[in-house]
């Protein structure tokens, strides 16, 4: 009998397929602009996250805890041994890095300025960092010489320095204060379109860096790249407290960058409230497509009270209806859904060379397709559309088959 | 505070330069250049100078008294304009103290502050750690430039590998009969001239020929010079310890 | 006449009329919360940014904000600030010095950059005061006091009590040296200006730095920053003078305001989804109703209706109903704007910046909240009825009277 009504139902369906069609693409259409909005708000987030941790920072970083406030070069990471060995059994890792900085004084013939002179491990860092990536001139460390110094486009500029030029940057040592000098040959200059980036860092070989600050193999601080970015978000997570101990602290980048995060909570704040209203909108638009097509065949209905239909199997044969509507629109808006955001998550939305809260957009933004999409928001459609229709099949229930065919005309 | 450092600077430099003077027919460059580098090493010295600094925005003289011993200790007080007088520097080796009469207070220049250089500064923070000898650190070569005068003779002075030094050539022009420089001309990497070094007014200070005034002038930054005149100068003179000490930074003399 | 039937049509389908009226009212209303709350948004964040140190608009001498030197001055800035307050627009204004120099404090030294200001007009502008975390602001009447922010506190290990000495090269050439009382520590929301920051009264900092009575910006504070670009010619208008540069927010906070660009753009992305299903419900509700209603149009015909006048009857009722919709919507959507822009929507997490603690975000009644849905529901409406109308015009009375 059920089977009968269903069978009625899809027949009817397909019976009048113009109306169907505008209705299943109506509904389709409101649930991939869920999809696309939702991947979209996915990506921005992401976008900005991957901004702020993969230009230099990474997704996590440990320093000796005072590190960070005084910059001190003195205050390396205490027990680093352990620290390197527990780092490279932990599951969740997936690349780490070791840095030594110093504020130092970089001089050219032409000019002198004052920058935080970076060591670096190339090999690890490639993989975090995107210093590499940020080259314009010249290379990433590639061959084995220890003077090779990376230093930023708006440095070179006012140090009016090119590929191969000598430069010499000072230090003091840790400890002593003794003054270190040594002579560099530029050999690659990048371009972040971050003014602290670009004007005031250097990069040299973290071996040369050690030495030239006096600090044995101590490191300042470690940065971190996660298997997934949402531990980097995560405040409670056991890793922050395994590794914030023998005066070290282990931050996510949520603690490393409070404005950025401030910006990005407000922001997708809104995101998310302009999302519910589009869900609104949407949902305002299932309910009328779901009123008109069935308010407009009340005749029909009338019709088929008329010829001794049960008002309960109007009632049925419209909820079915309702049912197969939203099975044909959800296929629909997949469809049109996964057509769109895949496009554009390819094509991307170019968002490049913009700074935000100290962090520079440097990729397009790509709308990220989550499986969850396409299973949350169509059972909301199906839902939702099934729902509304309870009202519309209760008065065809209700409806005398007179005044059903009276109304129409 | 920064000025201070370039006294020391001048001072190191000028020290340089002390008993230049010497009778000699046909030495080779490596002579010379030695000659001129042995100069840097004086027992002890003392000093009063004026330094006048120029700038697009400010002109000044500044006078002032100063001791040193060898390259590690120096001692300067602050005579005039009056409202730097009193002021004094202490440095020994990389430690440097300010006294400051205004606030009564010494202030230890943390060794980061020592090596930036400070605006209106026509000397580079190169100058300052400088404990670079031509004989050792530079290669050198006699040449005779196109302008070259009869009475100087030129020396070409190219980093050797690998130091810290800024410079692509240095020329220095000396006189032929005793050696005293006459200038020196700094280039960097693609030969382009960043700053000039004259030397003036051959005086003689306790009984050596020794050029009084020092002048340099960047070459890249308009309107801007450092001109250092010794008034009297003294070497090998009987310095007590107790010069460089802070409780003699304190002491308003 | 047809607008009379039209009319008539609409009030005779009520369940019909409301339904479509619904979808345009309510698409409107959404819409229009939409754009409005996205403006609150930007604004509030625009303004905590703003107000929180850099102000809406800045003076400084020609060429500083390029290359900041300490010679490159404003030199009577009250008389600059009286011209500044009678226009009209113009909220407050507040002068700053910067210069760099060597802080310490006992055996402790740091670079520091020294920021004079004026404590009185500096609250006013920048609510300083809210800003500070321990210790207190610049008293009213003493002097020789400073404010350190809350890095530079920590690396010269500082605290309200202690004493700073400065010492830095003055304007004239000559050692710049003094010793002033920590009164308070400050804590901006700028990590990285805390680190660097000292601040000490305007007048203390032009002895220091002999400066006479000159100053390197003002900082100015507007009512309305939709106003800003406006104000920007206007002040630089009634100051006249070649040698001052005046500049809006956008252009000293450039990082600033791209990424606001950005996520701007990322909001209008949404906002344009929004619009679209909007439009895409209007069209599905007058398609369908011209559709379903193919019979009755059918019987019109047969009585002697000329097509012209069936298009126009259907274009006419759609667009009576889209009036009506948007009337409401606008007294709807003011209605909603407006009460979010004072309650607000509390925020998950409240988070403080620059002294401030942020506990709600606010929509803005602003104009385009309400033309650009209105513009979408009348043009969508249009354009979506001429196909139906084109359509029911061109029934064929037989052909129609068959379905069923």
């Amino acid at each position: 009998m059920l089977w009968t009504y269903v069978k009625l139902a899809w027949r009817n369906l397909f019976r009048n397929k113009r109306r169907s069609l505008i209705a299943g693409i109506a509904i389709g259409l409101g649930l991939a602009s869920l999809i696309f909005v939702d991947a979209m708000i996915i990506g921005m987030r992401d976008n900005m996250i991957a901004s702020a941790t993969s230009s230099f920072l990474g997704e996590g970083q440990i320093h000796q805890k005072d590190f960070r406030t005084t910059q001190s070069v003195e205050n390396t990471i205490q027990n680093k041994d352990w620290v390197v060995s527990n780092l490279e059994e932990e599951k969740i890792v997936e690349h780490f890095t070791r840095r030594v900085m110093n504020m130092a004084m970089i001089n050219s013939a032409a000019n002198m300025s004052s920058i935080s002179l970076v060591g670096i491990d190339p090999e690890t860092e490639k993989p975090l960092s995107q210093v590499d990536d940020a080259i314009t001139k010249g290379a990433f460390f590639e061959e084995n010489r220890e003077r090779d110094i990376l230093i930023g486009s708006k440095l070179a500029e006012i140090l009016e320095v090119d590929m191969g030029d000598r430069v010499v940057v000072t230090v003091s040592q840790a400890e002593t204060g003794d003054l270190s000098q040594e002579m560099f040959l530029v050999s690659g200059i990048y371009h972040f379109n971050m003014k602290e980036m670009d004007r005031g860092m250097a990069f040299v070989r973290l071996r040369k860096a050690q030495d030239m600050f006096n600090i044995g193999d101590e490191i300042h601080e470690i940065a971190i790249n996660f298997t997934s970015t949402k531990y980097g978000r995560e405040g409670h997570l056991p890793f922050w407290d395994k590794y914030s101990k023998y005066s070290n602290e282990a931050l996510g980048w949520t603690k490393l960058m409070p404005q950025l995060k401030a910006a990005l909570d407000l922001s997708s704040f809104s995101t998310y409230l302009t999302g519910l209203i589009l869900f609104g909108v949407v949902s305002l638009g299932i309910i009328n497509t779901l009123f008109m097509s069935l308010y407009e065949r009340m005749f029909e209905f009338g019709v088929l009270r008329a010829v001794g239909t049960r008002p309960f199997g109007i009632a049925r044969l419209i909820l079915l209806e309702a049912g197969a509507l939203a099975i044909l629109s959800i296929i629909l808006g997949n469809i049109i859904g996964f057509v769109i955001t895949y496009t554009v998550s390819k094509v991307g939305i170019d968002y490049t060379g913009i700074e935000f809260a100290g962090v520079t957009f440097r990729e397009l933004l790509y709308p990220v397709l989550e499986v969850s999409q396409f299973i949350y928001y169509p059972l909301w459609v199906f839902v939702l559309t099934v729902v509304v229709g309870i009202y519309p099949a209760v008065y065809a229930a209700k409806i005398s088959p007179a005044d059903a065919m009276r109304k129409v005309l | 505070m920064r000025k201070i450092q370039i006294l020391v600077i001048s001072l190191s430099i000028s020290i340089s330069l002390m008993g230049g003077a010497r009778e000699s027919s046909q030495p080779d460059v490596g002579e010379i250049v030695a000659e001129i580098d042995e100069l840097y090493r004086s027992e002890s010295s003392y000093a009063e100078l004026e330094m006048e600094i120029v700038t697009p925005h400010w002109k000044r003289t500044l006078k002032m008294k100063s001791w040193s011993k060898g390259m590690e200790k120096t001692f300067i007080r602050i005579l005039a304009p009056a409202k730097e007088k009193g002021v004094a520097t202490l440095r020994i080796e990389n430690e440097m103290w300010n006294y400051l009469p205004k606030t009564n207070k010494v202030i230890k220049v943390p060794p980061s502050m020592m090596m930036s250089s400070w605006m209106g500064s026509d000397f580079t923070n190169d100058d300052l750690v400088r404990e670079f000898t031509w004989t050792e650190d530079y290669n050198f070569e006699l040449i005779r430039p196109e302008y070259a005068k009869e009475d100087l003779l030129y020396i070409k002075l190219i980093p050797k590998e690998g130091l810290p030094i800024v410079w692509g050539k240095i020329i220095l022009a000396a006189r032929k009969k005793d050696y005293i420089p006459v200038w020196e001309k700094y280039y960097d990497e693609k030969d382009k001239l960043m700053r000039l070094m004259n030397f003036k007014e051959i005086k003689t200070f306790d009984g050596k020929e020794i050029p009084a005034v020092m002048e340099l002038i960047p070459q890249n930054e308009e309107g801007h010079k450092t001109v250092i005149r010794y008034n009297e100068l003294e070497f090998n003179v009987d310095i007590s310890e107790d010069t460089f000490s802070l409780r003699n930074l304190r002491s308003r003399r | 006449m047809i607008f009379k039937i039209a009319v008539r049509n609409t009030m005779r389908q009520k369940r019909r009329t409301i339904l479509t009226a619904l979808t345009m009212f309510g698409g409107f209303v959404l819409a229009s919360i939409s754009v409005g709350w996205s403006d609150g948004t930007y604004s509030y964040i625009i303004d905590m940014f703003t107000r929180n140190q850099l102000g809406h608009i800045q003076i400084h001498g020609a060429g500083y904000l390029d290359k900041p030197s300490i010679y490159n001055t404003i030199e009577d800035y009250r008389e600059v600030g009286k011209d500044i307050t009678n226009i009209k627009g113009v909220d407050t204004w507040t002068p700053r010095l910067f210069a760099a120099g060597l802080a310490s404090v006992e055996e402790k030294s740091a670079a520091a950059q020294i920021r004079g200001i004026d404590p009185q007009k500096e609250n006013k502008a920048t609510r300083f005061d809210k800003k500070i975390i321990e210790g207190t602001t610049f008293a009213d009447t003493a002097s020789h006091d400073a404010v350190l922010g809350s890095g530079l506190a920590k690396v010269l290990n500082a605290e309200p009590g202690d004493t700073v000495v400065i010492v830095s090269q003055a304007a004239d050439g000559s050692i710049a040296n003094d010793m002033y009382d920590i009164v308070g520590i400050l804590e901006s929301g700028d990590q990285m200006s805390d680190r660097m920051s000292l601040y000490l009264r305007l007048n203390d900092a032009q002895e220091l730095f002999v400066l006479g009575d000159q100053i390197h910006e003002i900082a100015i504070v507007i009512d309305n920053l939709d106003e800003v670009d406006d104000l920007t010619v206007s002040i630089e208008k009634q100051l006249n003078n070649p040698e001052l540069a005046v500049s809006p927010w956008q252009e000293f906070a450039r990082a600033f305001y791209n990424a606001m660009r950005a996520d701007v753009q990322g909001m209008w992305i949404m906002i344009f989804v929004i619009v679209l299903i909007v439009a895409i419900g209007v069209l599905n509700t007058v398609l369908m109703s011209v559709l379903e209603r193919t019979k009755e149009y059918g019987v019109q015909r047969a009585i002697g209706t000329r097509p012209k006048q069936i298009f126009w009857q259907v274009i006419w009722e759609v667009n009576i109903i889209a009036s009506v919709s948007i009337v409401i919507g606008i007294i709807l959507s003011v209605l909603a704007n407006h009460w979010l822009s004072i309650h607000g929507i509390t925020l998950p997490q409240s988070f403080t910046y620059g002294g401030i603690e942020f506990k709600y975000m606010y929509a803005e009644v602003s104009a385009r909240s309400l033309y650009i849905p209105a513009i979408t529901v009348i043009i969508s409406a249009l354009l979506v009825s001429i196909f139906p109308a084109l359509r029911a015009a061109r029934i064929k009375p037989a052909k129609a009277m068959r379905i069923h």
